[in-house]
């Protein structure tokens, strides 16, 4: 990928714990608009806490987010969103009570935008996600799995946002409807030109689908590159790709 | 509980009649072990002052064999007429029937209420207790906002009251202010107070917010009763002014307003215009929760119910959002308290215990958290039962508590347990109409 000047959103030398715990390391991640990057590592090697990070919770100890160049490390998390940075869990978190429509709406409060925006983004959401328009005035809890991360990632999009950070999007998802989720990623990223930062467990999926790679661990970035490169690394190979793995 | 699950109603009671026995034999033990010190030992100081104390034996059985016999009884209901499939067991007429109800029921009871002075005119009882109800139809509607919406489980909520109660005394008693300037006032002082209580409870959730809540409550109470300069500690506020009508005082004097009017005065005017004050309290309340759910910070409280991390990932400000729906349901506690007031003429700490709290909870609760109608349902009966069982005495209580397990274990989430969504598409789509049901399940 040809790099641009100024990286969307570029993270130097982070540093972030819980407590006396070290989570992050000195992490530097670089993400340039219209790039999808992955993130892969194993169970406690400091992901999410990064991409929690990003969004002020906890606090970086040391290091600099940098967003557009804007230095955004001490912004108040509930800021972070109006920057049209969106992030869609772990775990999905949805409003289980709320009807989809309004787990939506949720998405598109925070962020100003005109009725015909949110109509256009709706519809947006909708054509990626038809099964959410079919489910709409549902109750949230009611969904399916597959259902629910959908709608976990339709909701960060209605804030319209040109960052978009994913958790573990593939988590509990039988293949089909993870290979579902995965394709409207990557349409996403090539029609709408959204970046996307992803980070899973699924190595192989993620580094399929995405530009350039990061591999973590323990808080620590340790290989960096296409998501070619990194699938055909032995040690990759041997650490996140086989072991029962398929696929 | 009833984990058998029984296609016939003979299969069930064959495989039922053993795990019958069992909790009824459970329950008698507990039942034992309970009464057996509290009932079963009767002491006495006797009469030069020693402790005297007798078994009393066959009480002791009586209560455990009628808890023992309870328990089947209370079982072979639930395994009958319980949730387990129930709703197969309605048949569609008395469904259709229930929604035609649902859906009429509140504008039939706020036409009966509205009309409730014009039936009730000479029944001065009724109308006092109308009053009552309204007051915690109120009550209910203000807590809602924080526990129903919100999900802040608030224990403390008669704090507000006394401050909205005690601020409109103690001005109107001091510097002689209507009502009407002392109500918007009582209302801003109890929310400043509700943002005073949601400061420090910030970070709490659940158990530990619901202690706190508590305490600040009694605080509140003992603030009251022990700062006698200012509230007159246990002796209260007497004196306090009758409402006005706009400032035409309603009695028997030339510049009353029924002599301005020309009619004959009678005492049941300032009762009848009591009753459309709070009538009109309530529904402010109620008309503003219902704006203001379809709002986003309406929509932000329930989402804060639903789940705190997902909405600091949506970009909401949990700090603001937690401290107006404190502030809002304090707002609408303190108006009520400014109400019972100028009602009774005269308050002390006795009427703002935690018993206070704990009734208006139980409405909430009872009522089905979020739900406008259940909540005012929920007053009535729980209002209206009261006194309709005061014929009962002691046992009052008991029956209170029954029909509160009895609702609980039927109806789980409250009398109107299913919330309505708020956002549409604005579009009119066509749906197929049991996707629609689906949605309301």
């Amino acid at each position: 990928m040809t790099s641009a000047p100024t990286p969307l959103l570029a993270i130097r030398g982070l540093h972030a714990a819980y407590g006396k715990i070290e989570a992050l390391k000195g992490v530097d991640v670089q993400i340039d608009a219209g790039e999808i990057v992955a993130l892969i590592g194993a169970n406690g090697a400091g992901k999410s806490t990064l991409m929690m990070t990003i969004f002020g919770k906890p606090r970086a100890r040391a290091g600099q987010i940098l967003y557009e160049g804007r230095d955004i490390t001490d912004v108040p998390t509930h800021e972070i969103a109006h920057l049209r940075i969106a992030q869609s869990p772990e775990g999905r978190r949805i409003f289980p009570r709320m009807s989809v429509a309004e787990n939506l709406q949720m998405g598109a409060d925070a962020t100003e935008c005109t009725d015909a925006e949110r109509e256009a983004t709706l519809e947006r959401v909708f054509s990626l996600f038809p099964r959410l328009k079919e489910r709409y005035v549902q109750r949230g809890g009611t969904l399916s799995g597959g259902e629910q991360q959908m709608l976990a990632i339709g909701r960060a999009l209605m804030s319209r946002p040109r960052l978009l950070l994913l958790d573990e999007p593939s988590l509990g998802l039988a293949p089909l409807i993870a290979r579902q989720i995965f394709d409207a990623i990557r349409t996403l990223n090539r029609q709408d030109g959204l970046t996307v930062l992803i980070v899973e467990q699924n190595a192989n999926h993620a580094l399929k689908l995405a530009h350039r790679g990061y591999v973590m661990v323990n808080g620590l970035i340790t290989l960096a590159g296409t998501g070619a490169e990194l699938l055909q690394r032995p040690e990759i190979r041997a650490a996140y790709l086989e072991g029962g793995r398929h696929g | 509980m009833t984990a058998t699950p029984h296609e016939t109603t003979k299969a069930s009671r064959t495989a039922g009649i053993p795990f019958l026995l069992k909790t009824a034999f459970i329950n008698a033990l507990i039942a034992l072990v309970l009464f057996s010190l509290m009932v079963g030992i009767r002491t006495e100081a006797g009469s030069d002052g020693q402790l005297t104390y007798w078994a009393r034996f066959g009480d002791v059985a009586a209560l455990v064999g009628a808890v023992f016999g309870g328990s089947i009884v209370i079982e072979l209901l639930r395994q009958w007429i319980g949730p387990t499939g129930a709703e197969k067991l309605v048949p569609p007429s008395v469904q259709s029937g229930m929604s035609f109800i649902g859906r009429y029921l509140a504008p039939a009871l706020l036409i009966f209420t509205l009309l409730v002075p014009v039936i009730f005119y000479n029944q001065r009882y009724i109308l006092d207790l109308a009053i009552l109800v309204l007051t915690y139809v109120m009550l209910g509607w203000g807590l809602n906002v924080v526990v129903g919406l919100a999900g802040l489980l608030d224990l403390g909520y008669v704090a507000f009251y006394a401050v909205g109660a005690y601020s409109y005394g103690l001005l109107a008693t001091s510097f002689g202010w209507s009502f009407w300037i002392c109500l918007p006032l009582a209302g801003i002082l109890a929310a400043f107070w509700g943002v005073l209580l949601g400061f420090p409870v910030l970070r709490l959730r659940g158990d530990y917010l619901a202690i706190v809540t508590l305490a600040f409550g009694e605080i509140i109470r003992l603030v009251i009763i022990n700062w006698q300069s200012l509230t007159g500690g246990p002796n209260g506020v007497s004196g306090i002014p009758r409402p006005s009508f706009f400032g035409i005082p309603l009695d028997n004097s030339d510049d009353g307003l029924a002599a301005k009017l020309g009619i004959e005065y009678s005492p049941t005017h300032r009762i009848v215009f009591l009753f459309y004050l709070i009538l009109a309290l309530a529904l402010l309340t109620n008309w503003v929760t219902i704006r203001l759910r379809r709002l986003p910070i309406g929509r932000a409280w329930e989402a804060l119910r639903e789940d705190e991390v997902a909405c600091r990932a949506l970009g909401i400000n949990t700090t603001t959002t937690k401290l107006t729906a404190f502030a809002t349901g304090a707002m609408f506690g303190g108006f009520a308290g400014a109400f019972f007031a100028t009602r009774q003429g005269f308050i002390s700490p006795e009427s703002f215990t935690f018993q206070e709290s704990a009734l208006v909870l139980a409405i909430v609760v009872l009522g089905g958290m979020g739900s406008q109608l259940g909540v005012a349902l929920a007053a009535l009966t729980m209002i209206g039962g009261f006194e309709l069982f005061r014929s009962l005495e002691n046992y009052r209580m008991l029956v209170f508590g029954m029909a509160m397990v009895l609702i609980m274990i039927w109806r789980p989430r409250g009398i109107i347990g299913h919330r309505a969504p708020t956002v549409y598409l604005t579009k009119a789509q066509v749906i197929s109409s049991d996707l629609v049901k689906e949605g309301h399940g």
